[in-house]
């Protein structure tokens, strides 16, 4: 059961594999890695900073990760976010979920994945060749906090 | 009370951080409206309240909520990590 912010990139296999080492009894292992990407529409992105308010972020993961485990029954989790400068096709978050069964683990790992983007405190800003801009909340994520409140 | 910006607020602000005396407790939109008379750099930067998110001791919390000087105050653009 580990959360950590990390500055640099990480290579998620090793991680997911002692995860998985880790849980043998544990008949399901998700993992879900979320990615930075090339281009935002047209405008191709060099880098992104992403600013984190550490003490906040952790508070609130943990608040989330106790709310979904009251709901799913699951054995261990992993959640890895990155901060600083990130390269498209670098990872920046990394969830694994330990679980008997596949459905609590999709269950537990997506809604954890719905709440961070919400709750847990990361700002992302997009660096161009011409400029930059700190990238918004997208309206279907407000969506489901509105929907889940 | 610290109070810590981040984010693009951090940048319309000009700096991450600052501590301000409140004496006795506010509610946070009083707090806003005593750093807006401050100067047009604080006006510009809280015009749209409404679209920016209050943190009480790493606790999400809204306008209305109360502070003293021994909290730790955080406001921001909504979150977007992930």
């Amino acid at each position: 059961m580990q959360i950590l912010f990390l500055k640099k990139n990480f290579i998620e296999s090793n991680f997911i594999n002692k995860f998985s080492l880790n849980n043998k009894d544990s008949g399901a292992i998700f993992s879900f890695i979320g990615k930075a990407r090339p281009k935002n529409q047209s405008n191709t992105i060099l880098s992104i900073d992403i600013e984190l308010y550490e003490k906040m972020a952790l508070v609130q993961i943990k608040k989330i990760i106790n709310k979904l485990m009251k709901k799913y029954l699951i054995d261990d989790y992993l959640v890895i976010h990155r901060y600083g400068k990130v390269k498209p096709g670098e990872n920046i978050v990394l969830i694994v979920v330990a679980a008997k069964h596949r459905k609590e683990s999709f269950r537990f790992g997506e809604g954890l994945m719905d709440w961070l983007k919400v709750k847990a405190t990361f700002w992302k800003k997009e660096n161009f060749a011409d400029g930059s801009q700190w990238v918004n909340q997208k309206k279907t994520d407000k969506e489901f906090i509105d929907f889940n409140l | 009370m610290k109070i810590l910006y981040f984010a693009k607020l951090k940048q319309l602000v000009g700096k991450s951080e600052e501590t301000i005396i409140i004496q006795k407790k506010k509610k946070i939109s009083q707090v806003i409206n005593e750093l807006k008379k401050r100067n047009e750099v604080y006006n510009f930067a809280f015009k749209e309240t409404n679209s920016l998110q209050y943190a009480v001791n790493c606790e999400y919390v809204d306008l209305d909520c109360f502070v003293t000087d021994n909290d730790e105050l955080a406001i921001f653009p909504p979150v977007s990590g992930g």
